[in-house]
């Protein structure tokens, strides 16, 4: 019989008194039968582990209750019993002696709730980032698709809409496959109608989205293939938040209208509440490109997202689009030749390079944990000497070795129970601090809403504790045990240091301490570097005093060129009376928010093939936008109030363009035409290089169109989707409510969209990094913290250990120099050699700290120099107070002493 | 025995005296159990059952015997219980103080 019964039984049978065993063993052992019979083997296994339970413990409490000793406890499980005894001994006595020597006791408690505290909060980040499951069935097969230009080194940017069609269309490794479009983190649609009209963030995608990610709406439908078609695209899918605020959740909102940008759009579905990607949209429209559309291989402007069909691994599929990009590349040669598919785990595309600098910080902090376990273990080495009577008297009473090992590592639990506690408690309530640090870019990743202690962190509090208690108590307790040593303890108390053995252990940790700080001070200084260099990036403008605000106008009254110059005229006009505003400018592409279109270039006159792609970021600008971004004019002159439509067409490049497509003579007065287009523009102006996508980011041939003439190679809606910059002399808040006054008085069915400052765009993109540095520069400084303590500690133990031997030397004749000299020497050699691993296992990890830094070598010498300086000053005061007590000692008093 | 020793006797030893009464031979641990149950409704719990026995014995009120074992058990043995004189005695006089104590109350609940 392939049963378990027996086994539990058996278990359980040992809390049981022997004369009561059999027959209750037999009464379950007959009742779970009837049980299997009545209700399966799952439920009647279930019961039984249950009911053993119970009664073990009941049984185990009449006894401690009643204070009646059962019946003997069965011969062979006497071992058992003792083990059970004998550890509530060892917790209570621990407790006691812990308990006794507070100083010792809070020291490792809060040594260890720094180590721990900092591992739980920075592990339910990572574990919310990049490990816990996203919230789609079977998430780990939806891929995210991208076009990469290995020429460029770009390997995951937008798809051409044919490219993605023929992928599709070809494939055989994806269940399905869907396309949306790539908007920038600002970009709304307006939502009017009943209420105030509203800024949504859109997701436009294909109708295959809901079968790729497996999300369907909980009311209502998704899209049908044909509602891709234009024309027949008028439907849409609310967010659950959305249906909530706007229709009060009301059902019957399936099936009714509302106005998107100007357009009636049908509601046709609501999507669940979690419903989140790629960042918590407000609306789902189809993706209907008409028949031109579809068929552009020139103009990248669509995201993609595909989920692997069952069995097939990601590499598989990836081969599969590389093959059919070959192909694809050989029949378009002019549009493909430098584009290939790429793909990665959707997972991957959310967190994108985040992913290194979160490790680095998770690795920083295993680090503090473990410079912990050295600190706690040190001190317990000291303890342990300490104690040394204590143990040679149970050793001579009796004690095995065992047991002793184990009094002592229960000891170290109990410590490491209490660090546990007090450092979750900690993590608990460092996590809102953390949080705030998080890149607001994070916010659309579902698991950051629940930031906080769940079972798997706590889970993994656990295991860390117990883990520490295990390293930091295990060395200590089993070398403090070791009979030779309890032997040599004798003669010990003349020679002054403990065994060889202990004292090499000793020495052993605070050097693994001294390195491992090493390597921490050497990380976060590079990253404070990388982060100061970032600081003094100039973007190429005046971010200070610089407001921005999205407007987007809506494609139906603004469908012609005319009108949304008037519009914006208008907006300005009334702007530019107000004198809070100093200067008033818009942009299609404003820096430090998302993408930025690219088109092809012509140079007229040029025919030579480049290996280089020739290829710029269009972006059309206001006539005061240079002005009143701050942007340097080089050369040339900016757009005037003549650049208009039916004057020359003008085009103002940027120094980057200037640079790689003009390297030797001078671009001014030349013709280019930019996008699918035979409109050939005049370069009258060269302006500064302004950082796009980031500080950190090379900056891009750009070409600057003027407002006032058509601009048409990337579709009507491009510029009806602007950002306002205004340069303010007065406080921020007060401008907000003039813009938004400006623009209703132009057009009240026109919202705004958030108002923001430059400034805060370019510290949210330097968020990651400043969390980065911000974590590591703390865990380094608790790490120095903490190994200066663990210096000072075994310093001062040495001292006190060695005070006869000093004694004996000063009435030799050494003098006060000499006898400091001996001290500072045991903790010179000890920092040296630690400063000198530390070095050597930084260098060896500077690999995984390169893709971090910025203007500075993961190598450089400086940084490695200055901090072994500050860790062996640091390692000086440790020892100074230790040093100068043993020069103080009395010759005459020590020698009594012992 | 005097009345004094068996006034002790608390409500759930005098339940379990009555099942085992009630089941004659075949009083072991489990139809105890369970004619508890079907009688008064209440769950009780196994190990509360077994502390019960165990105590009546000791308190000699109960004599208790293995059978042989069987192998629907697990090849394990049956404990029987049987009552003696002076759990009749104890039952006796339990039953007589609360009927003694409820004399002209049956008006007042009903």
């Amino acid at each position: 019989m392939n049963d378990e019964a027996p086994r539990v039984l058996r278990l359980f049978a040992r809390f049981i008194p022997a004369d009561l065993r059999e027959p209750i063993a037999g009464d379950l052992h007959e009742e779970y039968l009837e049980m299997r019979e009545r209700h399966g083997t799952g439920r009647a296994r279930r019961w039984l582990w249950w009911q053993s339970l119970r009664l073990a413990l009941t049984f185990r409490w009449e006894r401690s209750a009643h204070g009646r000793p059962l019946p003997p406890i069965a011969e062979e499980l006497r071992g058992f019993g003792h083990m059970w005894d004998g550890l509530r001994q060892d917790i209570a006595f621990g407790v006691r002696m812990l308990r006794r020597q507070p100083g010792f006791t809070t020291v490792a408690v809060f040594a260890l709730a720094l180590g721990i505290g900092a591992t739980t909060a920075i592990f339910s980040v990572v574990d919310a980032v990049l490990w816990r499951p996203l919230p789609f069935p079977h998430a780990e097969r939806v891929m995210s698709l991208a076009e990469q230009r290995p020429r460029e080194s770009r390997w995951f940017g937008p798809i051409a809409p044919a490219d993605f069609f023929d992928w599709q269309r070809d494939s055989r490794s994806f269940a399905s496959m869907a396309a949306y479009m790539v908007e920038s983190p600002s970009g709304a649609y307006n939502l009017t109608g009943d209420g105030e009209p509203e800024r949504v963030r859109p997701l436009v995608v294909t109708s295959q989205l809901f079968d790729v990610i497996g999300v369907r709406p909980v009311l209502g439908r998704g899209f049908r293939a044909e509602e891709e078609t234009v024309g027949r695209h008028h439907v849409v899918v609310l967010s659950d938040g959305l249906w909530r605020r706007r229709f009060g959740a009301n059902p019957a909102a399936v099936g009714r209208t509302v106005a998107i940008d100007g357009r009636t759009f049908e509601i046709v579905g609501v999507m669940p509440a979690q419903f989140w990607w790629p960042s918590r949209p407000d609306i789902v429209v189809p993706l209907a490109l008409d028949d031109h559309d579809r068929t552009l291989r020139a103009a990248h402007f669509l995201g993609a997202i595909g989920r692997l069909r069952d069995g097939v691994p990601e590499d598989r599929a990836r081969e599969e689009l590389r093959v059919i990009g070959m192909r694809l590349a050989q029949d378009f040669p002019a549009e493909n030749a430098n584009h290939a598919p790429n793909l990665r785990p959707l997972r991957d595309a959310l967190v994108g390079d985040v992913r290194a600098m979160l490790l680095v910080v998770l690795g920083a902090v295993g680090f503090v944990l473990l410079i912990a376990c050295a600190n706690v273990a040190t001190l317990l080495l000291a303890r342990a000497a300490a104690r040394q009577k204590e143990v040679s008297i149970r050793t001579a009473v009796g004690a095995s070795r065992r047991r002793l090992v184990q009094q002592m590592l229960t000891e170290s639990l109990v410590i490491a129970a209490a660090g546990g506690a007090a450092g979750v408690l900690l993590a608990a309530w460092s996590l809102s601090a953390l949080r705030a640090l998080l890149p607001a870019r994070f916010a659309g990743l579902p698991g950051l809403d629940h930031l906080g202690i769940d079972v798997r962190v706590l889970t993994m509090s656990v295991v860390v504790s117990l883990a520490t208690g295990l390293i930091f108590g295990g060395l200590p307790a089993f070398a403090a045990s070791d009979e030779r040593l309890a032997v040599s303890l004798n003669e010990e108390s003349r020679s002054g240091t403990g065994s060889l053995k202990a004292k090499r252990l000793r020495a052993g940790l605070v050097v693994a301490e001294l390195a491992l700080s090493l390597v921490l001070l050497a990380g976060a200084s590079l990253l404070v570097l990388s982060f100061n260099n970032l600081l003094n990036v100039s973007p190429g403008f005046q971010p200070a005093q610089l407001l921005t605000a999205l407007v987007t106008l809506p494609g139906t009254r603004y469908d012609e060129h005319e009108r949304v110059v008037a519009f914006f005229d208008a907006v300005f006009e009334r702007l530019a009376a107000a004198p809070a505003i100093q200067r008033v400018g818009a942009t299609t592409s404003l820096p430090f928010d998302g993408v930025d279109s690219r088109l092809n270039l012509t140079i007229e006159h040029r025919t030579e093939e480049s290996a280089i792609p020739v290829r710029v970021h269009p972006r059309v600008v206001s006539n005061g936008y240079f002005q009143t971004m701050g942007i340097r004019l080089v050369r040339g002159r900016e757009f005037t109030g003549h650049d208009a439509e039916g004057s020359g067409p003008v085009v103002v490049i940027n120094e980057a363009a200037a640079r790689r497509y003009w390297p030797n003579d001078n671009p001014i007065g030349q013709r280019i035409s930019i996008g699918a287009t035979d409109e050939w523009r005049e370069i009258v102006g060269i302006v500064g290089d302004t950082r796009h996508e980031g500080l950190d980011a090379d900056t891009d041939p750009a070409a600057y169109l003027p407002q006032h003439q058509r601009f048409d190679s990337l579709g009507a809606g491009f510029e009806r989707a602007i950002a306002l910059v205004i340069r303010t002399s007065g406080d921020a808040a007060s401008v907000t409510a003039l813009i938004r006054t400006a623009v209703s008085n132009v057009d009240r069915q026109v919202p705004i969209g958030l108002v923001r400052q430059m400034d805060d765009l370019i510290d949210d993109s330097i968020a990651p990094r400043r969390l980065n540095f911000v974590l590591v520069s703390a865990f380094a400084l608790v790490a120095l913290a903490l190994t200066s303590a663990g210096l000072y500690g075994v310093m001062a133990y040495l001292v006190t250990q060695r005070t006869r031997e000093i004694g004996v030397r000063m009435a030799l004749g050494a003098s006060r120099t000499q006898v400091l000299a001996l001290v500072l020497r045991e903790a010179g050699s000890m920092t040296a050699l630690g400063i000198g691993v530390g070095v050597a296992v930084a260098l060896g990890m500077t690999r995984f700290m390169a893709t971090l830094l910025f203007g500075i070598s993961a190598a450089n010498p400086l940084v490695y120099l200055s901090m072994s300086l500050l860790l062996a000053f640091v390692a000086l005061l440790a020892v100074a107070v230790p040093s100068s007590r043993a020069t103080r000692v009395d010759p005459l008093s020590a020698l009594r002493e012992t | 025995m005097a009345a004094s020793d068996v006034v002790n006797l608390g409500e759930f030893e005098h339940m379990v005296l009555l099942a085992i009464m009630r089941l004659g031979d075949d009083a072991y641990a489990v139809p105890v159990r369970e004619e508890i149950v079907r009688c008064t409704g209440r769950d009780v719990s196994r190990g509360s059952i077994y502390i019960t026995l165990d105590r009546l014995e000791t308190k000699g009120y109960l004599r208790s015997r293995l059978a042989d074992p069987t192998p629907e058990r697990g090849g394990r043995a049956k404990r029987y219980y049987v009552l003696r004189p002076q759990a009749i005695d104890a039952l006796k006089e339990s039953r007589r103080a609360l009927v003694a104590l409820w004399r002209g109350l049956e008006t007042v609940l009903s």
